[in-house]
């Protein structure tokens, strides 16, 4: 499931999957602004067939926060 | 091709930015909402294609300040969403009295007006109708918000230049849903209303009109005839067994599908057929079956023989002179069509459904294949003249050699200088000619009629006829002049004339009319594409010399006193304009 996530925060920030890791936020990715963060939003919907609700969205600002979310939300939505 | 996931769609569109090489074709999308997502899905549509597409979004809501920006993009696309015109108008408008909805009506009325005269130069300009079916008020056919967009939308096709091409965003929506269209999560805190699921919607809306600016647009439909225009196996079941028929419940699919073929003919689409049978077998049926609507007088071509399709196909593309890109193949046999793919994969292949009722939406659904920005004169009577073409054919075999064939011909060119009224047929001859075409500019009617009525460039065109008949307006030269050089910025013919040596007899004459208005020098250009490699020596044969060469790209240049006439005598050039 990482490696999907990271796949789609590659394909959202059009960066290379390696450059990801445990820390990534908008301060370490340049391109990860309100817009961007939209899209990946919606990419990782997509992906995982799951809705994020608002307080999800705003909450989910590094890559181990969505990884807990995105875990959390397919454990209950099952 | 199935649909992508927009994870996919990112991450090959960012594969296919790197990868698709040709010239970028920009496109601005202008709009009072965010919809910044749309832009890799547009991308991504057209990468596809081979067109390098580069989507700009411009500002919130900001139309008609970007209007001003914008107009230099190869295309331009204005999102202009009706709930948004006013802050919350989609709720508080049902409370306004109705001079309140005028005057919202007038203003906006009169900014579409304002946009759209800042963008009157721009070669293709989308523009979505308003819609009001996302807040609807039921049980009411007219709410004040539906008045408020039917205003807007008489308005806007009413002052809607040649450049504007409208989307009708209702059939959008209906095509996947209003609940899978709009988010409104985003709604109330970026302004952002519509779905990926929409935007791929609307790609696949907007993609028809910028393929055929880019000359993409398919020329011909090529059918199978068993089980595709007809249930039943003709060498089997018999010319009495076989159903076409409007009154039988399977007879009446291909009744459909026959009169979808005949309505894209009628648009100038070339009909062919490609079979495996006795050729006198389906003559009959062409001939005589009482159910049959595509008769010999609609079909430009026909390959009723035992050989593989591929090679079948090959011939097509040869004898019409267009390239496999512009075909489409419908067949029923899963067999053919992958030897199609597997063979031909620039052919577009269409299989007959499993679920026959499936058929004519399927072949609807794929229509924008074939969608033309300037439909003309030409097109209406395109197979009479592809008819003609194969007449031409059969007569040269009876000469030894060409020039005597060419002779016999009666070849007449008429030459028609800055005619506005052939501004809709030039602009088609850019945007779809690919093989005898110097430089491939693809240009809208905005554009050439910018070129006629200037006073520093001129544009010729030209008919050519012989004795079997008309070919139309089938050349074009656009020439910029400054001071005493003039550039030729296109020159161009359409595959129909080509081989009759029309172009110098057409090079005598602008030269000749060049010196005339003091032209001392010319320079052109050559750009390859991957169809024009057989003009790469025109300039050349036209004493032409060479500035500098390279693999993409000659340039020329010519002192007129250096030029030396061909003077062909067979053909005979006339002016063309009436004064």
């Amino acid at each position: 499931m990482e490696t999907k996530i990271k796949n789609v925060m590659a394909a959202v920030f059009e960066m290379p999957v390696e450059n990801i890791n445990i820390d990534s936020s908008p301060d370490s990715i340049d391109n990860w602004d309100s817009l961007k963060h939209m899209n990946l939003i919606v990419a990782l919907e997509e992906e995982f067939n799951i809705e994020f609700n608002d307080d999800e969205i705003t909450e989910m600002m590094n890559f181990k926060l969505i990884v807990e979310i995105i875990k959390h939300k397919l454990q209950t939505d099952r | 091709m199935k649909t992508l996931s927009y994870p996919e769609i990112l991450k090959l569109n960012n594969e296919l930015g790197k990868s698709v090489k040709v010239k970028p074709y920009r496109i601005s999308v202008i709009s009072n909402i965010t919809i910044h997502q749309i832009k890799e899905i547009i991308e991504c549509s057209l990468r596809i294609e081979n067109i390098n597409a580069i989507v700009e979004i411009g500002d919130y809501d900001n139309i008609i300040q970007d209007s001003t920006k914008v107009a230099d993009s190869n295309a331009v696309i204005i999102f202009w969403e009706l709930c948004n015109i006013v802050e919350g108008l989609n709720y508080k408008i049902e409370q306004f009295e109705e001079d309140q909805i005028n005057e919202i009506a007038e203003k906006i009325c009169l900014e579409i007006g304002l946009t759209l005269k800042n963008l009157e130069s721009s070669s293709l300009v989308i523009v979505n109708n308003f819609s009001s079916v996302i807040f609807p008020y039921l049980c009411k056919t007219q709410s004040n918000f539906d008045n408020l967009a039917n205003i807007l939308n008489k308005h806007l096709s009413n002052v809607a230049p040649k450049n504007v091409k409208l989307i009708d965003v209702n059939k959008v929506l209906c095509q996947i849903g209003i609940h899978k269209s709009i988010d409104l999560r985003y709604y109330f805190s970026s302004k952002a209303l519509y779905t990926i699921d929409f935007f791929k919607e609307y790609s696949r809306f907007v993609k028809p009109l910028i393929m055929s600016a880019n000359g993409k647009s398919k020329k011909a439909i090529i059918f199978d005839c068993d089980n595709t225009l007809w249930k039943g196996i003709l060498g089997e079941d018999g010319f009495e067994n076989i159903d076409m028929s409007a009154h039988s419940k399977s007879g009446i699919i291909f009744h459909e599908i026959q009169s979808l073929a005949l309505a894209l003919n009628k648009q100038g689409i070339l009909l062919g057929l490609c079979s495996k049978n006795n050729l006198s077998d389906i003559e009959e049926v062409i001939r005589n079956h009482p159910d049959m609507l595509i008769r010999e007088e609609y079909i430009t071509i026909k390959k009723i023989n035992w050989t593989d399709k591929a090679t079948n196909i090959r011939q097509i593309a040869k004898e019409l002179n267009i390239g496999l890109d512009s075909i489409v193949f419908v067949d029923d046999s899963p067999f053919e069509i992958n030897l199609i793919k597997e063979q031909l994969p620039e052919v577009k292949v269409l299989q007959v459904p499993e679920k026959l009722y499936e058929y004519p939406q399927m072949l609807r659904s794929n229509l924008g294949l074939f969608y033309n920005l300037s439909l003309t004169k030409e097109d209406l009577v395109k197979s009479q003249i592809y008819k003609q073409q194969s007449k031409r054919e059969e007569l040269k075999s009876c000469f030894s050699n060409v020039e005597e064939y060419l002779s016999s011909l009666e070849l007449k060119i008429h030459v028609f200088e800055d005619d506005s009224s052939l501004i809709p047929r030039l602009a088609q001859m850019t945007q779809k000619t690919n093989q005898f075409n110097l430089t491939t500019q693809r240009y809208t009617e905005t554009d050439i009629e910018i070129f006629v009525n200037s006073d520093t460039s001129k544009v010729f065109a030209w008919s050519v006829s012989d004795k079997f008949g008309d070919n139309g307006i089938t050349g074009l030269c656009i020439i910029k002049l400054n001071d005493k050089n003039a550039e030729i910025d296109t020159f161009l013919m359409s595959c129909r004339i080509i081989g009759r040596n029309i172009e110098f007899s057409v090079m005598d004459f602008l030269i000749d009319h060049l010196n005339k208005i003091d032209i001392d020098s010319i320079t052109a250009k050559y750009l390859q594409t991957a169809k024009n490699a057989q003009v790469a020596d025109f300039y050349k044969k036209c004493s032409f010399k060479i500035l500098h060469e390279n693999e993409k790209e000659s340039k020329f240049s010519l002192e007129l006193k250096n030029y030396k006439n061909k003077n062909i005598n067979y053909i005979k050039l006339e002016n063309g304009n009436k004064n």
